[in-house]
């Protein structure tokens, strides 16, 4: 066995071993910040005017009575039991299934933004790159500064005012029109959901639905993506091989498309998986601009009913995703790049 | 050979572009081949006699023993029915579940109520007294945010017949009646719902209204209608609700034909363009009052408002046309007592005891205050930082008051996240705060009580617990805490009035709070929808909207 194989499994055990510890921080990190907000959970849950007595048992029933510390280990044991909580405003409903409600629509979203993304920013980025010190260099540029400085309600409510309101080409948000029924299971993903079904109408009505709220997310983090691939095509534009390759007279769409774009895209991995990551539980914005039933939505929704278990049940889960992911693409970065020092 | 190496590794990532063209291929085929897009935004709710709404109001719960917000009690009034109730339209009251008005004992303290046979709920349970008298018995012991509505005035409810109800007050109260018309006094079965602390079901309803619940979630909440309701059948054969996230999502969608109904709650700017437009659009605009009251209440137990003087120079100062054009663009009303315009007994204290923007009397109080441009009055408005239109009144203030005035007031305007602003409020911290008040029931008892009432205190410490110190005045009167026991009591309508007269009066002479304005309701209802109206008990009966 290599000493680099050895080294590679020596750098994934260290990161998978990094996991507990990430997340044990993040919950902890939590834990703290629930305790430090203003507001009673039980005040939430019975109102300001319940009897006192009533207040004292209900507070004693959720353990808020105990020490902090208590208190602490309690969520720790729930979390090691993987108890995330359930809703105090509406009671009986865990925090899974909360997750479980409004998750795949979150996923959808971000995947489809993601997509869009990825199209939009490694196509500009490419066209970019390849006429350095041109107006459409400079065009490429101001694109990528206009993504990223752009409000993202700001430019989803222009796009509903004109392809929505004006144009009547999409609807203005939502999943699924009001008046039909959606895919039913089993991922809850609407998209796969209906092709597995086999029904084209609901895979048309979904990314109907999901057109606008997708290109809002899609164009705005685009810019990320642009600058990433105008920044690194233009230096492997400059490296020996591609100058190799023009001398052998192959065409310059071809030098960019099949050598030089892949070794562009390394780097896109890694803002690929932390965004895809960060925007799991990101895109409330886009999520309340567009009224989209998805769990950021449901985390802003929590936050303003002072639902306290069911915003730390979803912060922790958010941290954890971020956490696992960020190691995933640490891994798949040094699985795919052996210049990586580990 | 790194090229090669690389063009290995980066084999997954060519899989993801021939995804990614895929998916746009797909993208684009799907949208162009759209078809559904026309028909869905053009005949939005072409569904089979099903009504849809939008409105940006959420849904806590749907249990009656814990809704206390407007939206659960607009969808609790079309899923149950209760024992009394106003005729569409009036502020008539009238049996619903009972089949005649209560008999009352001479004492004022039971009230017997005859019911209604053959009524079936939603699972198919029959309704009887013991199912009303558990129903009660249920609201008030799991503690509920409304418990304290009932448990607070019942002694013992009990089934003393099949189809009898009695009901024994701790003390009398005139205005039970109307309390019996709250969206949480409903029948629910046994056997589904229990009695304890805090056993509530938020997602769930079964009851005896025109409308059974279909589905409840955040986002859409369908009701259909009940084909064996007691009472009329609904015009429409159900209502399909969606949950916007923002004013902005419901205008657009209802202006682009996406919506039957749009109730709630639009900005004031969105309100004058639906107006505007409606001619053009199509739609029909419904405006009703409202028995919303909106009021500022000032802290006598710290500077400045501890001086009579200065709470009535700040009385004189509001004025009340100009925060209706600038932060209401007109959709509100002028209010000058907190018993809203909706009442008899109501009438415009504030107007005649101080005006309205009177500088000049302004002046004269601030003189007996002792205040002048060396020693000018300095106060804090707060509001709760969710408020935009409380922001809009509190800043308008500001600049009447201060252009007015000048170097004679200075205010400042200051805001907090709303639960830490109520902890506050009721700590006495802020000398001011901007806030309003949603009615529980249709009586002018319910817009005295929570204001003037105080169960501990005396006119030295002023109010340590109580109804006041909720609402940040900490105000004491004994005499006004007589007043209200006295209309609390009494039976007689025209003895009940003069003491409700009396109140306002204590109210204007003592200016624990100042009441500012009265919401108007808005809702629009599309082209081909009928019967859309907001009743004055601020009711939306859905039942009655035909399409």
């Amino acid at each position: 066995m290599s000493s680099r194989s050895n080294a590679l499994r020596y750098y994934v055990l260290s990161r998978l071993m990094l996991a507990p510890l990430m997340i044990w921080t993040i919950t902890t990190v939590v834990f703290l910040l629930m305790r430090a907000t203003p507001g009673d959970p039980v005040d939430a849950l019975l109102g300001p005017r319940a009897p006192i007595e009533a207040k004292e048992a209900l507070r004693s029933q959720l353990g808020l009575d105990k020490s902090l510390f208590l208190q602490y280990l309690d969520y720790l044991g729930h979390l090691l039991r993987f108890d995330l909580g359930s809703s105090i405003a509406s009671q009986g409903q865990t925090v899974w299934q909360i997750i479980g409600d409004h998750f795949p629509a979150t996923v959808e979203l971000t995947i489809c933004g993601l997509a869009v993304a990825a199209i939009v920013g490694i196509t500009v980025g490419s066209v970019a790159a390849s006429r350095p010190n041109t107006p459409i260099d400079a065009g490429g540029r101001l694109f990528g500064i206009l993504t990223y400085a752009t409000p993202m309600y700001w430019f989803g409510m222009i796009l509903q005012l004109v392809f929505a309101v004006q144009l009547r080409w999409f609807p203005i948000g939502t999943r699924f029109p009001l008046a039909q029924t959606p895919p039913d299971g089993p991922t809850g993903l609407y998209l796969l959901d209906s092709l597995l079904h086999g029904n084209l109408s609901q895979f048309g009505t979904s990314i109907y639905h999901l057109a606008l709220p997708s290109l809002t997310l899609g164009i705005l983090i685009s810019g990320v993506f642009e600058r990433m691939v105008r920044v690194n095509l233009k230096q492997t534009l400059r490296a020996d091989y591609v100058e190799a390759a023009r001398a052998r007279g192959i065409p310059e769409f071809r030098i960019i498309t099949v050598h030089a774009l892949k070794n562009a895209l390394i780097p896109v991995i890694t803002i690929l998986g932390l965004t895809f990551a960060s925007l799991l539980g990101g895109t409330v914005l886009t999520e309340v601009t567009f009224s989209w039933p998805g769990l950021a939505n449901r985390f802003f929704e929590a936050i303003s009913q002072r639902d306290y278990e069911v915003v730390q049940g979803l912060m922790t889960f958010f941290g954890t995703i971020v956490a696992l992911v960020s190691i995933a693409i640490d891994i798949l970065n040094a699985y795919v790049d052996p210049r990586i020092r580990y | 050979m790194l090229v090669q190496l690389l063009g290995r590794r980066l084999r997954p990532l060519r899989a993801l572009g021939y995804y990614i063209g895929l998916f746009s291929l797909c993208l684009v085929f799907a949208v162009a081949c759209g078809g559904g897009a026309d028909q869905e935004t053009s005949t939005p709710a072409a569904s089979n006699g099903r009504v849809t709404m939008g409105t940006t109001l959420s849904a806590r719960t749907l249990d009656p023993a814990d809704a206390y917000e407007i939206f659960p009690g607009i969808l609790l009034y079309n899923l149950g029915d209760r024992l009394y109730t106003y005729a569409p339209g009036t502020t008539t009251l009238e049996p619903q579940l009972a089949t005649e008005m209560p008999t009352i004992s001479d004492d004022g303290l039971t009230y017997t109520i005859p019911l209604r046979e053959g009524v079936m709920l939603h699972d198919g349970s029959a309704f009887n007294a013991e199912v009303m008298a558990f129903s009660i018995q249920r609201f008030m012991d799991n503690g509920g945010r409304p418990a304290f509505l009932l448990s607070e005035k019942i002694d013992t409810v009990e089934a003393t017949g099949e189809y009898e109800l009695t009901v024994s007050l701790q003390q009398p109260f005139a205005a039970f009646t109307s309390l019996l018309t709250f969206w949480g006094v409903t029948p629910v079965p046994p056997d589904t719902y229990t009695i304890g602390e805090a056993q509530f079901k938020p997602e769930e309803f079964v009851g005896s209204g025109p409308y059974k619940l279909a589905s409840f979630s955040s986002d859409v909440i369908k009701l259909d209608a009940n084909p064996d309701y007691w009472g009329d059948v609904p015009e429409n054969k159900g209502i399909d609700i969606q949950i916007f996230t923002s004013p902005a999502n419901l205008y657009n969608t209802f202006q682009s034909g996406g919506l039957d109904v749009a109730y709630q709650t639009l900005d004031p700017d969105q309100i004058a363009a639906l107006e505007r437009d409606a001619d053009r659009g199509g739609w029909t605009v419904i405006e009703a009052g409202s028995t919303v009251v909106n009021y500022m209440s000032l802290n006598q137990k710290i500077a400045p408002f501890d001086d009579l003087n200065v709470r009535k120079a700040v009385a004189a100062m509001i004025d009340r046309n100009l925060l209706n054009d600038r932060a209401f663009q007109g959709q509100a009303e002028p209010l000058y007592s907190l018993i809203p315009k909706s009442f008899e007994v109501h009438e415009p204290v504030f107007e005649q005891a101080y005006g309205d923007g009177d500088y000049g009397k302004a002046k004269e109080f601030l003189e007996e205050a002792g205040i002048t441009e060396a020693n000018p009055l300095e106060f804090e408005i707060w509001y709760p930082t969710s408020s935009t239109t409380r922001s809009v009144v509190a800043n308008t203030l500001k600049e009447a008051i201060e252009s007015n005035l000048p170097g004679l007031v200075n205010v400042q305007v200051s805001t907090a996240e709303s639960a830490t602003l109520w902890e506050n409020v009721e700590k006495g911290i802020y000398p001011s705060v901007l806030a309003n008040w949603y009615p529980d029931y249709f009586d002018p008892d319910n817009f005295v009580q929570p204001f003037l009432s105080c169960n501990e205190g005396s006119e030295e410490t002023l109010c340590e617990k109580g109804a006041t110190q909720g609402n940040g005045s900490f105000y004491y009167s004994a005499k006004t805490n007589d007043l209200l026991t006295k209309q609390s009591a009494e039976l007689d309508e025209s003895v009940r009035s003069d003491l409700f007269q009396d109140l306002q009066q204590a109210m204007v002479e003592d200016v624990p709070y100042i009441p500012l304005w009265q919401n108007k309701d808005y809702v629009f209802s599309a082209s081909g929808v009928g019967g859309v109206a907001i009743e004055p008990n601020q009711q939306f009966l859905l039942w009655q909207i035909s399409k």
